[in-house]
């Protein structure tokens, strides 16, 4: 080895580093923003799942129960009717609700046990644990003090869970593998199409088609259409691939699972015409993945449940497409929506407005290519 | 003589600005249908920026363009128009012929049309028997033949070429000149630009371009009696003195 050779490289790196500030903010700002993420998906002043709890005991221990699961701190709880809480379930507007039994106070005092019908909505694992975590808890607290005054003997838990959708039929694979297949297409078809199409700019070509007779909305469509046929093939394979040999668990139309990874395709394709035009090589392109994929995912509610988000993050995550994805896979899979499923339709509704959108803005970055 | 046939190409007061690089600075000139019309000048001239004008690809800061009748920015009359960049932009993962028959394909050639021509265009730079090549594994030479076959596979009536023959061998080089001159007799009007004086003798009229500006125009008989001097190289060097 030769320190002065190889010291030769070490610089010229360096000074690459110094030309390239896109790549310097990346290796700087980046970890802040996604430790950063982490930290706010992981509780960092994240929002507790909401939880109605109705109370139709006749007895003392349920005020008390209900008392101590308001002050709770790792679910919100909002006391209501068994009517409204059923509502907001199937709305999704709560994780859970649970319902204490009119016998409740009676049943702990003869038969030491408390028996609280928790209904959970049953396809975000990660809202299921808080939930029971609380209960137990509180549990806990109030029959202590109660026992501690009225003499009675500490009761145990014994709750009957009941599942909207769903339930403990369901392991880990079914519950992300809709969102993985949403995942996984979307991820590939980006890095594909931004990888394409800056080669279409860095090596000419795109100049090229420029002094052509084409238009730039030929040039986005042509695009479209050439991926498409590819990725429409992938996503039969991915899907068929999930559920037969991975027997991933799916209430819904297998159609409409195509139908909703040919749109992130659709999405994809564009977002990555888009941003390939904020890149000038592909090595710069290929930091997008990081910047615009990492978030994207950590935010689109795969793993983090986005009711559990910080209000701002929520509001983030609202307007990425991937979100909306995954939450029609899972409508489909997990919960057999079909077409005629409002929470569906709206999914679909926004992935489509993303594609269109995304289509112009492709479209429209394309016209900077003349200089 | 040349005035009389009608104008191909006619651009006035051309002005271009990259930050404080002038790379156009008031560029007039006119094009008759069927010339051959040299570009000459240094690296840096503003050859290629006034060429890359001519198609579209430079928004300019001031002055007109005049293309086949028509008055830029209107793509349509591109379909008419064959530009070769500098660099031989190429998809470099196809093969020759697929190259050469997507570009006849984005000109509006159907499919049996465009066939036809891109074995008339690979004939013409003399690459029919690398026609199945992938471009990735062409030497550079190749590269800029297949570039300009893609340039003229639709038969354009006007070909805007950018330094064409760079790395093409002395022969082919003479070869496609004689080509150049065969669809110029044709009424194809051909622009060449080019810092290699012995390609410039070839062309009908010259135009010597230096700092963005048009330093002078004619026939490099023209050229070399206007300066006083015996060859071409030196009427460029005492013309560019003069102007500047
Ligand atoms: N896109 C661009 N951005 C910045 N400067 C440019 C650009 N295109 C050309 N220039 C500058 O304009 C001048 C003329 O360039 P060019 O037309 O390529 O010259 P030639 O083709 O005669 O060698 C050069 O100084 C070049 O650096
Ligand atoms: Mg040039």
């Amino acid at each position: 080895m030769n320190g002065r050779r190889a010291g030769a490289i070490s610089l010229r790196i360096l000074q690459q580093f110094r030309h390239d500030r896109r790549t310097l903010m990346l290796l700087f700002g980046a970890p802040i923003i996604l430790l950063g993420l982490f930290y706010f998906l992981t509780g960092g002043g994240s929002s507790l799942p909401a939880v109605d709890v109705v109370n139709l005991d006749r007895g003392p221990l349920g005020a008390v129960l209900a008392a101590d699961l308001g002050r709770s701190t790792e679910i919100s709880v909002t006391p209501t009717t068994e009517a409204q809480a059923a509502s907001d379930l199937s709305a999704d507007t709560v994780a859970a609700y649970v319902v204490l039994p009119a016998d409740l106070s009676a049943r702990a005092l003869s038969d030491d046990v408390i028996a609280p019908t928790v209904h959970l909505e049953g396809t975000q694992p990660a809202l299921t644990q808080p939930v029971l975590l609380a209960l137990d808890q509180s549990v806990t607290r109030a029959s202590r003090s109660l026992a501690a005054a009225e003499g009675m003997r500490v009761p145990a838990l014994e709750p009957s869970l009941d599942y909207l959708h769903g339930g403990p039929g369901l392991d880990t694979l079914d519950y992300f593998g809709g969102a993985f297949i949403g995942l996984v297409v979307f991820l590939l078809v980006f890095v594909v199409t931004i990888i394409a199409f800056l080669r279409e700019r860095s090596q000419g070509t795109l100049e090229r088609l420029m002094a052509s007779p084409l238009r730039r909305a030929d040039i986005v469509v042509g695009y479209i259409g050439g991926f498409m046929v590819v990725a429409a093939v992938q996503a039969v394979e991915v899907v068929v691939f999930t559920l037969y040999a991975l027997h991933v668990h799916d209430q819904g139309n297998v159609a409409l699972i195509v139908l909703l990874t040919l749109l992130m395709t659709l999405v994809a394709v564009n977002l990555g015409i888009f941003l390939s035009m904020f890149a000038t090589t592909e090595f710069q392109a290929v930091q997008f993945i990081p910047l615009a994929i990492v978030p994207q995912v950590l935010l689109s509610g795969i793993v983090f449940p986005v009711a559990t988000e910080p209000g701002w993050l929520q509001v983030v995550s609202r307007i990425l497409p991937l979100t909306y994805g995954v939450d029609g896979l899972r409508d489909v899979m997990l919960k057999g929506n079909g077409l005629t499923s409002g929470p569906l339709l709206v999914d679909i509704a926004v992935v489509v407005v993303f594609a269109v959108a995304l289509i112009a803005a492709a479209t429209a970055t394309l016209r900077r290519s003349a200089s | 003589m040349i005035r009389a046939q009608p104008v191909a190409v006619s651009v006035e007061g051309l002005t271009k600005a990259y930050g404080t690089i002038r790379a156009l600075d008031g560029v007039s000139l006119t094009v008759g249908a069927g010339e051959i019309y040299g570009l000459l000048g240094p690296n840096g001239a503003g050859k290629t920026t006034l060429i890359r004008s001519l198609v579209g690809l430079v928004n300019p800061d001031a002055g007109t363009v005049t293309v086949l009748g028509r008055r830029l920015p209107d793509r349509t009359v591109l379909a008419e128009v064959g530009y070769m960049p500098q660099a031989p932009a190429l998809y470099a993962d196809l093969t020759v012929e697929e190259n050469v028959r997507f570009f006849a394909s984005v000109h509006d050639l159907d499919r049996r049309t465009g066939a036809q021509s891109a074995v008339d265009a690979l004939e013409l730079v003399d690459l029919t028997s690398r026609r199945r090549s992938v471009v990735a594994t062409l030497s550079g030479g190749m590269r800029q033949r297949v570039s300009l076959a893609c340039a003229l596979v639709h038969r354009p009536r006007l070909l805007l070429l950018d330094e064409p023959t760079v790395g093409v061998d002395p022969q082919l080089r003479a070869e496609l000149w004689q080509r150049f001159t065969t669809m110029s007799g044709e009424g194809t009007t051909i622009i060449v630009s080019s810092h290699v004086m012995d390609e410039a003798e070839r062309c009908g009229r010259l135009g010597l371009v230096r700092f963005g500006r048009m330093l002078a125009e004619g026939t490099s008989a023209e050229l070399r009696r206007l300066a006083g001097v015996e060859r071409l190289e030196d009427a460029f060097l005492v013309l560019s003195e003069s102007k500047s």
